[in-house]
Order: C-alpha cells, then sequence, then structure tokens
C-alpha cells in the first residue's frame, strides 16, 4: 500500500491511497506519518489525517518537493496498531436517543437490535475531525448505514452518540448536526482544560457499552476505563 | 526592553470581534480549527510594522463601531479594511502606526473599503496561550469572542519604538476580482464543463459568510458524490451535492467529505476575507506544481 503524492500548493499536499480506510490502511497511514514527523518535522507546518489521505503543510515549495522526490525511496511497514480499547458508557433510552425509535422502525429492526448491532463490535478511530474532539469511527454495521437528515437538528447536546451515513460518532460538544441521534455518553470527550483535550488517540478502539437513565444520571467518573485486548 | 503591564478597555465592541493570530496549528491533530487572522497578509504587515513577532496577538474586527480606551502608553498599527479613525475625536490622515498616550480613546468608523481590520499592538495582546496560539474560538477559548466593557491587556514599553516614515495604507490589493487558485485534490473527479464553468464563470459572495466558510451564490449543476472524510484547510472550496460552492476558511472544521474542486493561494485567501457580500469574484487556475 505504497501511497503516491499530490501537490496542490506550493506549501500544501497529501499522501493519496486509493482504496477503502481499513485496520490496514491506518497501520500505512500512521507509519508514514510516524516516519514523516521523525524525518521532516522542521520543515513541516502541519499534518492533517484523512480516511483516505495524510495532508501535509510545508514551509517553503523547496521542503515539499524535497520530500516528493525522497518518497519514491520510501518504503514503510504498516504499525501494529495499538491494543487500547476505551469503554464508553451509552445511554439508548428515547429520552436521549431521540432518533432510535425512527431508525430503527426505517430499517425493521427493534430497538434492542439496533443497540445491540451499534454496541456488538469495537470500532477504530481513524482521526479528528468536524468538531473539536470529534474521532471518526471505522465498523459500523452495515444493517445501521442511515442517511444524513434533510433537515439537521440546530443544537445537538454534548456526548449524543449518532448515526450519519456509514458512519458513527460522539458529539463532543454543542453543535448543530445532520446525523440521528441513537443515545448519550456521561463522559467529557473534548477538554480545554486540559494541556492534551482528548483522552483517545487515531488507531485506538472505542467499545459502547449500555447503561441505564438511573446510571447516567449517577455517572461520575469524566473519562472512560481502558483495558489491553 | 522594560515593560509595564497595560489594560485597554473595549468601550463600544462591534459583533464579530475576536483576537486572532497565525493560527493553533498544534490543535488541528484534536479536531480544532486552525483558526487566526482571516487576512493573513494585512494581520502580518501590521504586525511587521511594530517589530512584533509573528505569532503577536491583533485584535480583528469585521464591523465598524470599535471605542476602545487604552490605560497606558502604547504603539498600535491597523491594516485591513480601509477605515476611518479617530483618536480623541481628531481624525487621523493616514492611520496605520499611532503613538497612543494613557487614557487615548480610539473610535473606527464606516468600512470605506474591505471587509476585516487589525489592531496590532507593540507586544501583542496577552491571554493564556493554548496548543501555542491566543486565537478565540468557541469551546476551545474562554472567552472566545470580544464583546462591550471587556478588557485586553497588553505590555507598555517606556522607551517604545521610533516611529519613522509611516507606510501607505494599500487597499487595491485585494479589490481586484481575480482570485489565484490552484487546482484542488479532487479536480480531476470534475467534468469537463464543471472545469470549464468554475474558471470562466463570475462568482458572488453570498451573505452566507463568516469565519468558517464564504458560500458562493452561483450554483455548478454537480452529480459527485460525497468522497470519504479528509483533510481540508483555509482555502479548499468544496462543492456541495446541490452544487453550492463553498470556500473554507479560517474557523472551519480540519476535514470534510464534499470533494475539493480548488485551493486559494495564500493571497487569494486574504483577499477573499477582505470581500463583501455581493462582490464578484473569479478563480484564476494557477498551473499544477510539478514535483521539481
Amino acid at each position: 500500500m505504497k501511497p503516491t503524492y499530490q501537490i496542490i500548493s506550493p506549501t500544501l499536499g497529501e499522501l493519496v491511497w486509493n482504496a477503502e480506510p481499513t485496520d490496514e490502511l491506518l497501520g500505512y497511514q500512521l507509519a508514514y506519518l510516524t516516519h514523516i514527523q521523525n524525518q521532516y518535522s522542521s520543515d513541516l507546518v502541519e499534518v492533517r489525517q484523512g480516511f483516505t489521505r495524510l495532508s501535509l503543510v510545508w514551509k517553503t515549495l523547496l521542503n515539499q518537493q524535497e520530500f516528493a522526490r525522497t518518497l519514491r525511496d520510501i518504503q514503510l511497514d504498516p504499525i501494529k496498531l495499538p491494543d487500547t480499547v476505551w469503554e464508553v458508557p451509552v445511554c439508548y433510552d428515547p429520552v436521549f436517543g431521540h432518533d432510535l425509535a425512527p431508525l430503527a422502525e426505517s430499517k425493521n429492526l427493534s430497538l434492542a437490535e439496533v443497540v445491540h448491532l451499534h454496541t456488538a463490535p469495537s470500532y477504530r478511530i481513524h482521526f479528528f475531525g468536524f468538531l473539536p474532539g470529534f474521532f471518526y469511527l471505522n465498523g459500523l454495521s452495515s444493517k445501521l448505514l442511515a442517511p444524513r437528515k434533510s433537515t439537521p437538528s440546530i443544537a445537538v447536546p454534548p456526548g449524543s452518540v449518532a448515526i450519519g451515513g456509514s458512519q458513527t460518532g460522539v458529539y463532543p460538544m454543542q453543535s448543530p448536526g445532520g446525523w440521528h441521534i441513537i443515545g448519550r455518553s456521561p463522559l467529557t470527550f473534548f477538554d480545554p482544560k486540559q494541556p492534551i483535550p482528548v483522552w483517545a488517540k487515531p488507531g485506538d478502539q472505542i467499545q459502547f457499552l449500555p447503561i441505564s437513565v438511573t446510571q447516567f444520571d449517577n455517572w461520575k467518573e469524566q473519562l472512560p476505563k481502558s483495558v489491553q485486548k | 526592553m522594560s515593560q509595564v503591564q497595560g489594560k485597554a478597555v473595549l468601550l463600544r465592541c462591534p459583533p464579530g470581534s475576536s483576537l486572532q493570530d497565525e493560527g493553533r496549528m498544534l490543535g488541528t491533530q484534536f479536531g480544532i480549527p486552525s483558526s487566526g487572522a482571516m487576512d493573513q497578509f494585512s494581520y502580518r504587515w501590521a504586525n511587521h510594522l511594530l517589530q512584533n513577532q509573528n505569532n503577536a496577538l491583533a485584535l480583528e474586527m469585521a464591523q465598524p463601531g470599535l471605542k476602545i480606551q487604552f490605560e497606558q502608553a502604547c504603539k498600535i498599527s491597523l491594516a485591513g479594511a480601509r477605515v476611518v479613525v479617530k483618536v480623541n475625536q481628531e481624525t487621523l490622515t493616514n492611520p496605520t502606526i499611532i503613538s497612543i498616550a494613557a487614557a487615548d480613546i480610539l473610535e473606527v468608523g464606516g468600512f470605506q473599503s474591505g471587509s476585516r481590520l487589525y489592531l496590532c499592538i507593540q507586544g501583542g495582546f496577552q491571554v493564556d496561550q493554548f496548543l501555542g496560539s491566543g486565537s478565540d474560538f468557541e469551546s476551545v477559548t474562554f472567552p472566545s469572542k470580544r464583546s462591550t466593557n471587556d478588557c485586553l491587556s497588553y505590555f507598555s514599553f517606556p522607551q517604545s519604538l521610533p516611529i519613522g516614515a509611516k507606510p501607505k495604507w494599500g487597499t487595491t490589493w485585494f479589490e481586484s476580482a481575480e482570485i489565484k487558485a490552484y487546482p484542488g485534490a479532487d479536480w480531476s473527479l470534475l467534468s469537463a464543463e464543471q472545469q470549464h464553468q468554475i474558471q470562466t464563470r463570475t462568482f458572488h459572495l453570498s451573505k452566507f459568510s463568516n469565519r468558517m466558510g464564504i458560500q458562493l451564490e452561483e450554483l455548478i449543476p454537480n452529480q459527485l458524490e460525497d468522497l470519504p472524510t479528509n483533510p481540508v484547510f483555509p482555502g479548499t472550496v468544496q462543492l456541495t451535492p446541490g452544487g453550492r460552492i463553498i470556500v473554507l476558511m479560517r474557523d472551519a472544521g480540519v476535514t470534510g467529505g464534499y470533494p475539493r474542486i480548488l485551493h486559494l493561494s495564500e493571497e487569494g485567501q486574504s483577499q477573499l476575507a477582505q470581500k463583501k457580500v455581493g462582490d464578484p469574484i473569479r478563480f484564476q487556475l494557477m498551473e499544477s506544481i510539478a514535483a521539481g
């Protein structure tokens, strides 16, 4: 999975993988990311990651051209993804999951089946985007795919767990949003008072655990437990 | 240089004012928009006039009406939109670098040309930095914008730099409708007809324009599906499934799923930041850059 490099502007370019986002592709992306940060940090302004691209902002065009030339000689193995799984409690009660019932109905599933399908897999974090602390997850069951709502909600509450297209995720803060809200987590997903404002990193996994309304109301911890699998 | 703590009171602060610098590049890995001055060109120029460090915080304004009182003496500079500036009710003829005495009141009148004004101060405005930047952004910094009666901190330098020849206030650079842009990451997905329209039509800024992005009025018929979510930047031009063109600006999210059809040059980003609703623009496509 050797990427190509596309120069976009004098100081912006991206590594391109024309493949479906998978654990394997993420392993390659993180290998290139680590290599680039180790070898070129003094030439770089910034790196941004997406599902199939790694975008690089260079200080100068010469820095970028130098990298583009040397890339041909680079052959990296994918990194082994971390074993860390973060357990994220979610209350799927309709009091929080306003769109759970209509979503279940559109899929000919019971509420319990939707909750089961959503909590069964562990999801891989690929990168953060859209909102501060919003992680993009891979691994949603194909039975839960749902086109984004035609009319977005004006104010999705923080902690809302949602499905949009083939994605699932958690809104770290109040925001307008077009995804279907199926539950809410009592955890804090973005804390600007911490020097590193998020607790997970790309490559880690998320496991959603169903909790009751009473458990939600009495939940004290702001951070999830992590287990190694 | 010895320095004492200074304070400025925003006696009247127009809506949409915020403190901005070069941007919070250390935060984008956590999904935090880079933020920073919309018109980096004018922001850097105003800082340069004061021999400030590159990342010194400036007050960005998008509307007239500022009334600010400085409690201690300082040197300030202005750049960006052309405005009428008064100090203690007296109109200044060439308000680029201004020597402020203790208790002076500065007022900004109507924008005669341009949309964003930068007020820099010697040494920069002082706030607690977060991830290497002091730029205001909602849910990330507190406060996330500036309001009437707020105070701004700065250092007052008693032995201040001398004001030499005053540079002229130029605005012609942003008045041209031609905006230089590079083919975007997904340019090749467009049909020849779409590429032709984007390069030849005149577009106009819609009222849906803010620090996150600027939507254009005219539509480009578009059948392209959304793509896997990938990085976007200030200056990325997106084409939505409805055919709407959105130019992402400094407070845009760091990733997006719409095709990224163009990428504005740095000069083009600053130029666009100075355009008003209804202003015409044309994209002047630059040649792709060779790998060297």
